[in-house]
């Protein structure tokens, strides 16, 4: 996952390149460092390094995983000749290589060839169980052919070994939220959330699930991820604050009538009077509309 | 429920709608359509504009009904409203209409009952981008009292047309001049709230 100050500086290093204004090396390192997927302007710069021999031998050992990268880019633009070359030439380097033998069977992915593909990687898994880039390509693949349900199999399975695998519990959690599993998706949050809980992506993302899972039980829990992600990033984060404000009034739609428990009324309001500063400093078009809202929602007068 | 059922789509809310998808080819998106029912002419809705959504988490309610809230306030005082949803699949080879966008179109359904549902057509955009397609790229769903969404053409009943004929001329040009980068949908709003997710710049 990219944060915001990261992407910035992948967009400036992008459109620098893009202008003439060299640093394409370094782009395509912070590419592969992100994990970005920018596969056409991987392509596109990285070809223009590995097709003009000085600048290719300037990159000395590193020349090789431009070819991986330049590949793997290669076949998500579809152009399978490009990548067909880059790998004859890594399989030349290194004869045998458990790396270029993925890099093949990803090749026969790209064409389609799901069965020789799935061959390919059993073959390759026999001799490395514990390769996890190649469980994670049998999720890929299921995915990719439109077979839910066996992606999500797969990637439990992959789960019980690899439970670390921060990446693998955000892809099924998000597989789960599409079919809308809320409550499973739930638990992959909460999984995260247990080994990571200072990253407020997770607990911003388990408030969502939340609240689209809704009853006030659900609703209390969201606001009070809602607030914990506001504490992690310093009241900075805008769906954190909205998020607040929905809860509020959803929790308040619920419990009409009833003795209202001790909740902190405090907490939309100053939500509300964050938004409010936010949008007339950056987004000041939006203002009225955004007050207008907050008022029918009564969190300001 | 043999009453017919006209729309006509405004070449804005076509041209949005598969430029939004196009900037994000890896993931599903989703965008809700505004226009109105005219009263003079009661058997034809007019979809007037497309508002981008979303183009990660279709199944989660924040972001929608923030969009909704907003998109209402805005839009009724051109006396306009939420009339459906646009939807393309994650897929190339992805025809169907998910149960994330029927779920999104039930529950616009119920404050607009002639709601449609648009499916980009994957297929028919390669096809038209190669110059062998001249139909429109978007298969309209509408439902009716059976709670299901029917594909419109199948029945003949339902049928969508576009107002400026030469809307697909026009989009060739904007997909050739790569315009989808500038589009702006509401997740990238929340993102950075500076951006705007009216796209009031974008066909200028």
């Amino acid at each position: 996952m990219v944060g915001a100050a990261e992407e910035a500086q992948l967009n400036r290093l992008e459109s620098q390149v893009d202008n003439g204004g060299g640093g394409a090396w370094e782009y395509l390192c912070l590419v592969r460092k992100l994990k970005a997927r920018r596969s056409e302007k991987v392509l596109k710069h990285g070809l223009s390094i590995l097709n003009d021999p000085k600048a290719r031998s300037r990159l000395g050992g590193e020349e090789w995983t431009l070819y991986e990268q330049v590949a793997i880019a290669a076949m998500d633009c579809q152009r399978l000749d490009v990548a067909k070359d880059c790998i004859a030439t890594l399989s030349k380097k290194f004869t045998g290589s458990l790396r270029v033998g993925r890099l093949e069977a990803m090749l026969l992915e790209a064409k389609g060839a799901w069965a020789d593909a799935e061959k390919a990687y059993a073959r390759l898994l026999e001799d490395n169980p514990l390769d996890q880039a190649m469980h994670k390509r049998k999720v890929a693949m299921a995915k990719a052919q439109g077979n839910i349900s066996a992606a999500v199999d797969f990637l439990n399975k992959y789960l019980e070994i690899f439970m670390a695998d921060q990446d693998a519990w955000r892809e099924l959690a998000e597989i789960y939220v599409s079919l809308q599993m809320y409550k499973q998706a739930a638990f992959c949050y909460e999984e995260l959330i247990l080994s990571q809980p200072t990253v407020p992506l997770y607990h911003l993302a388990y408030a969502e699930v939340l609240y689209t899972m809704g009853g006030l039980e659900n609703l209390q829990a969201a606001k009070k991820y809602y607030a914990s992600t506001i504490n992690l990033t310093g009241g900075k984060n805008t769906r954190a604050l909205y998020g607040v404000c929905l809860c509020s009034v959803a929790i308040n739609q619920l419990t009409k009538g009833r003795n209202k428990e001790e909740e902190s009324s405090e907490l939309q309001s100053l939500a509300a009077e964050a938004l409010l500063k936010d949008y007339k400093h950056r987004a000041p078009e939006k203002l009225p509309l955004l007050s207008t809202m907050l008022k029918n929602m009564k969190l300001i007068s | 429920m043999g009453v017919e059922c006209r729309y006509e789509v405004a070449q804005a809310a076509y041209i949005k709608l598969v430029l939004h998808a196009l900037k994000h080819r890896t993931s599903p998106v989703g965008g809700l359509l505004v226009g109105r029912l005219p009263e003079d002419n009661a058997s034809t809705v007019q979809i007037a504009d497309a508002i981008p959504l979303t183009h990660s988490q279709i199944g989660l309610l924040p972001s929608l009904e923030l969009a909704l809230i907003q998109v209402e306030e805005h839009f009724g005082a051109e006396g306009l409203s939420v009339v459906g949803y646009y939807h393309a699949n994650e897929r190339y080879d992805d025809a169907e209409l998910g149960n994330a966008a029927k779920k999104i179109g039930d529950h616009i359904f119920r404050y607009f009952p002639r709601a449609a549902l648009l499916l980009l057509d994957n297929k028919g955009l390669e096809e038209l981008v190669k110059g062998k397609g001249r139909d429109l790229v978007v298969q309209l769903y509408t439902r009716d009292s059976s709670k299901s969404w029917h594909q419109a053409g199948s029945d003949g009943r339902s049928q969508l047309t576009i107002k400026e004929p030469s809307a697909n001329v026009l989009l060739l040009d904007y997909i050739s001049s790569e315009k989808w980068q500038n589009i702006v949908d509401f997740d990238d709003h929340l993102d950075d709230i500076s951006k705007d997710w009216l796209n009031p710049n974008l066909f200028k």
